[in-house]
């Protein structure tokens, strides 16, 4: 079995996400017989992450892999090791996957250059995050009873496109599926080019729902967005008037979701965060299923129903 | 949610106005002739020869072009109501036949949230002669740093948004404020100036020179332009590049028009750039301080020449009201601004139409077509269904500019003295006349 790697969404396809979400719900149904014993998976964390790195140790170890994180404190990161040495010294030590979480786009293509083992990026600058995307559309397919119930609804991607890695994955993977996207955010938060994807940009949240939204997927907004140097948006009130999801758009029937952590009271209101329509908690529910089949596939620990 | 102009002008008028007679000019329209126009219901209804009405009034040797728009104007209020109110400044402004005038926001406070969008709107429309439009900042404080909330200001009610006065310093911020300002649907007028060049009170020339004050050179104006329209063409926001007073910038902004398909700009001048030369601060009078500064006679040409040939879209006052005692000062210790509402059209028609310079024709669609298409909602042109905004001008009557005769509450006008040719004998705002020197003319049943 060779290893396989996720770095990107962007080229994927409806089959590669239907294998990946059909052996999530297998590992999401009951402990499966330790599918990943004897393996070892490295956690390379180069910049602060506590629910990805957590989430990923839990679906690691739960499959029955060794683990070895290099995102604490005193680790040689902390000290300055640079990628590329960093991911030939795990590959060194014998590691069957690498998770890379790092703050420059493009550095789990890299990485993949210089190992043999799995790369899975868990996140590279403003580049991508395709666990994210995969999670969500577990989430959403639970939703809606089913990865084929996802055709042809509409969601709308809400906020900091710009600096956002969420965004360049979700993106792509929803249209795999099959799902309508737009894009709701100031063009301060856009990309110039805001037709880089060929979706239509809407000015608020209620222009989302009289487009249709059946989902308002909320990007976070850093804080220094807000207050930095030169603001990208003027204030809480401004953004969460526009581009915030209040209860009435939930009343209009669409769900909200959003990667987390939220800013209450700015991406989402925050009597919305925990409501009937969030998805908010089943989005980090289904983490750990979800990054256990990513780490069995990219590993080959199970038989792949697609050719790598 | 309208974001016209608020204004407590009735929109029907008690009966129909036949203005019988005057020579009708209106580039936009394509009139140019003698012959009558019927007012109803506040707005326009007729235009032709021959037309009846309930009352008409006598404009026999007069012309009537649309009424001027005026898209930068400061009348102090908030703050500096002792220098110039609504009330007093938009009496002035009729009293030049300007029927639309935008407020700019540099007052105190600055017009940068949205309770004080609503305030001001609120005054204006208990208390404006003519359409007043409110200029919201586009940073706060007009410091240059945290951008307005733009998109609740103009659900307040205002109009455009600008940094007046100060101008934004940093090219990263300001690109962001127009992506901004696009989202929020407002144009952007700039107050193109960089602060690291205009360190003087006046134009840094041979007259700076000789008189020994510091100057600030062409170059604090043609910089911060050049960055304007770079960043305007880029970002496509809406901008307006406002008080152009050199040739290199005129030059800069019929580049851009010419070459940049992207660039959604437009641009004016002020009379007094069309008007005056620096050499009148050789006087050293703090009256002569302005800023823009008045700049070389090679400048007024060249943005004179412009504002012909459409490069520069109109003519806007920078109508600047100043106490006396910040006037009354040795130059560099005065502060900046001309009086411009009451002045404007006669100086202009004076120096560039009868000086050969400039059709009277392009005056009126640099005045009153230019600007008025540029705030829409109909203003800037005489035709059926439009707004019945109107100016009844003499051109043949010749005044001389005192300052007890101007109903700005401040006297700073920099042609005290002047004898002018051509004066507004009434101004008609919604159909109604808001500045009257019509006398004898009006009769019924006519």
């Amino acid at each position: 079995m060779r290893a396989r790697n996720l770095l990107s969404l962007e080229e994927t396809s409806r089959a590669e996400l239907r294998e990946v979400l059909d052996l999530a719900r297998e590992h999401a149904a009951g402990p499966l017989d330790r599918p990943l014993a004897g393996k070892t998976v490295c956690l390379a964390f180069f910049e602060a992450s506590t629910r990805t790195a957590v989430s990923f140790e839990l679906a690691a170890r739960r499959a029955g892999a060794d683990v070895i994180s290099l995102s604490e404190k005193g680790s040689s990161l902390e000290k300055g090791e640079g990628l590329i040495d960093t991911v030939v010294t795990l590959d060194s030590l014998g590691a069957d996957a690498i998770v890379l979480r790092h703050p420059a786009a493009g550095a789990a293509r890299i990485a993949a250059l210089h190992t043999g083992a799995a790369v899975v990026n868990a996140g590279d600058g403003r580049g991508q995050h395709p666990t994210q995307a995969l999670l969500d559309l577990h989430a959403l397919s639970d939703r809606f009873g089913g990865f084929d119930e996802l055709i042809g609804r509409r969601v709308a991607v809400v906020g900091d496109v710009l600096h956002s890695r969420v965004a360049r994955s979700v993106i792509p993977a929803f249209r795999a599926a099959g799902m309508e996207l737009a894009i709701v955010a100031p063009r301060t938060l856009l990309p110039l080019e805001a037709d880089a994807w060929g979706l239509p940009v809407l000015p608020s949240v209620d222009d989302a729902i009289d487009w249709g939204a059946d989902v308002l997927y909320a990007l976070r907004l850093q804080k220094e967005r807000m207050t930095g140097g030169s603001p990208r948006v003027p204030s809480v009130p401004e953004y969460a008037r526009y581009y915030g999801v209040a209860k009435r758009h939930l009343a209009a029937g669409a769900l909200v979701m959003h990667p987390g952590p939220v800013n209450r009271g700015v991406e989402v209101a925050g009597d919305v965060v925990l409501d009937a329509s969030s998805l908010i908690p089943d989005q980090v529910g289904s983490g750990v299923a979800v990054r256990s089949a990513v780490l069995a596939l990219t590993m080959g620990a199970v038989p792949s129903r697609v050719a790598a | 949610m309208t974001h016209g102009a608020p204004t407590n002008i009735p929109t029907h008028g008690p009966d129909d106005l036949v203005v019988r007679g005057a020579h009708v000019l209106d580039p936009a329209s394509g009139l140019d002739g003698v012959m009558d126009v019927r007012v109803s219901g506040g707005r326009v209804a007729e235009v032709g020869e021959g037309l009846r009405g309930t009352r008409s009034l006598d404009a026999d040797g007069l012309h009537l072009f649309p009424g001027f728009t005026d898209v930068h104007a400061h009348w102090r209020t908030p703050g500096r109501e002792d220098e110039e109110t609504v009330e007093t400044g938009s009496a002035a402004a009729a009293a030049g036949g300007f029927t639309g005038v935008v407020m700019m926001p540099n007052t105190d406070p600055v017009i940068d949230r949205p309770v004080v969008v609503s305030g001001l709107v609120r005054r204006v429309e208990g208390e404006s002669r003519v359409r007043a439009y409110v200029s919201a900042a586009l940073h706060e404080g007009l410091k240059g740093e945290r951008l307005t909330e733009m998109r609740l200001m103009r659900e307040a009610g205002a109009f455009c948004v600008s940094d007046d006065g100060l101008g934004t310093q940093s090219a990263g911020v300001l690109r962001n404020a127009m992506l901004y300002a696009k989202d929020a649907g407002m144009p952007v007028i700039l107050h193109c100036e960089d602060h690291t060049l205009a360190t003087g009170v006046v134009h840094e020339g041979v007259a700076a020179a000789l008189a020994g004050l510091p100057g600030s050179p062409g170059s604090a104006e043609d910089v911060a332009t050049a960055t304007a329209l770079v960043l305007a063409a880029e970002t496509g926001a809406r901008v307006h590049v406002t008080h152009v007073s050199t040739a290199l910038s005129a030059a800069l902004v019929g580049f851009f028009k010419g070459n940049v398909p992207g660039a959604d700009v437009t641009a004016d001048t002020t009379p007094h750039h069309l008007t005056l030369t620096d050499e009148l601060v050789r006087t050293l009078e703090g009256m002569y301080r302005v800023n823009p500064p008045l700049r070389p006679e090679g400048d007024r040409l060249g943005v004179g020449g412009a504002l012909r040939d459409g490069i520069l879209d109109f003519v806007a006052t920078d109508h600047a009201p100043h106490a006396s005692e910040e006037k009354d000062l040795p130059l560099e210790e005065a502060a900046p601004g001309f009086l411009g509402h009451e002045t404007a059209f006669s100086a202009l028609y004076t120096e560039l139409v009868l000086g050969g310079h400039l059709s009277l024709e392009r005056l009126v669609g640099a005045m009153a077509s230019a600007p008025g298409a540029w705030v829409g909602d109909g203003a800037g042109r005489i035709a059926e269904g439009a707004p019945a905004d109107l100016a009844l001008v003499d051109l043949s009557e010749e005044w001389t500019v005192r300052g007890e005769g101007l109903l700005s509450r401040s006297g700073n006008s920099p042609y005290i003295g002047r004898s002018l040719k051509g004066r507004i004998v009434g101004t008609m705002v919604g159909g109604e006349l808001v500045q009257d020197r019509t006398g004898a003319r009006f009769g019924s049943r006519a």
